[in-house]
């Protein structure tokens, strides 16, 4: 509402004092929540970073692994087995709370198989093909726990965008706003208050003189 | 939920081999419609792919992906970049280069 828009009076005078408390109130808590999201930012941030680079290394080895198993059986063997593998990794996903942001705990089961689980047969293989499925066994560990962490970050940094943005608008448009039409009417019932005092005078004057 | 990998023959034979199921062979072309597959499949959690198949998709895939929570993407191998996108995210919000 623009500072003309305001009617002067002193119910609207009182209104606007209620709102700008209130905002001010709102304005101490987002950025409360502000600090307090950034803190649990930068928890998570140094897991992440280490946690990339981690993922990096293992995806880094199971490639040489895979290279080297396809050098050694050929392709088509290598493929044979992959095809053979029937335990399935699975993923569940709950979901915590931070400071109103809920986050995903992704939790892994059965993706680390001992040799004899994986389903494909022992005789037409060897230790090469063992190392792969070792290699992308810890591979698919270290993605779960970056899926997590990532995600976690993804929509920690959605909502400090958000309230940053929200603090920034109360700080520098809503408040200022207010005040200026506080200030506004304050000058106008002043004004108003002059104006009947010299009519007043006036009148006084008139029939003083008339007396 | 599960796991599911998109990519080249080399990308998905190691994942296929660590058990994954929800494995997509595809070349280069058939990327994109795959990925739009995987984004509306409500059983996968984690989806994988390289980066060098991610970063031949146009932009306004690459922004979903990036912003996907369900499923969230992971990429692999190029040049490092898997964390430029969530560099640039925590650029954008916090206004300081964190991830150095």
């Amino acid at each position: 509402m623009a500072v003309q828009d305001v009617k002067p009076t002193r119910s609207e005078l009182q209104d606007l004092q209620k709102r700008i408390k209130l905002s001010q109130n709102g304005y101490k808590l987002l950025k409360m929540k502000r600090d307090g999201l950034i803190l649990e930012f930068f928890k998570i941030l140094n897991q992440a970073r280490g946690v990339r680079e981690e993922l990096d290394a293992a995806y880094a080895n199971a490639v040489e692994k895979v290279n080297l198993a396809s050098a050694v059986d050929g392709s088509f063997t290598l493929k044979s087995a992959s095809f053979a593998v029937d335990a399935v990794p699975t993923i569940e996903l709950k979901s915590t709370n931070i400071m109103g942001v809920v986050v995903p705990k992704i939790e892994g089961s059965d993706v680390h198989k001992a040799l004899h689980q994986r389903g494909y047969g022992l005789v037409g293989t060897d230790a090469y093909i063992d190392d792969v499925a070792d290699a992308y066994e810890i591979l698919v560990e270290k993605i779960i726990v970056a899926a997590e962490l990532e995600t976690t970050m993804k929509r920690l940094l959605d909502d400090i965008e958000k309230t940053k943005r929200r603090v920034n608008a109360l700080e520098f448009k809503v408040i200022p706003e207010f005040q200026e039409q506080v200030k506004f009417i304050r000058l106008r019932l002043e004004e108003m208050e002059r104006e009947s005092m010299s009519s007043l005078k006036k009148i006084k004057k008139k029939k003083a003189a008339q007396a | 939920m599960e796991i599911s990998v998109v990519g080249s023959s080399d990308f998905v034979t190691g994942f296929r081999l660590a058990g994954i199921r929800k494995v997509y062979e595809t070349d280069i072309e058939g990327v994109e419609p795959v990925v739009r597959a995987v984004l509306e499949d409500k059983d996968v959690g984690i989806l994988v792919m390289h980066n060098d198949d991610v970063s031949k998709l146009p932009e306004s895939l690459k922004a979903s992906l990036n912003a996907s929570v369900q499923p969230t993407v992971v990429t692999l191998g190029g040049s490092g970049e898997g964390s430029t996108n969530l560099r640039d995210k925590i650029k954008q919000a916090v206004g300081v280069d964190l991830w150095k």
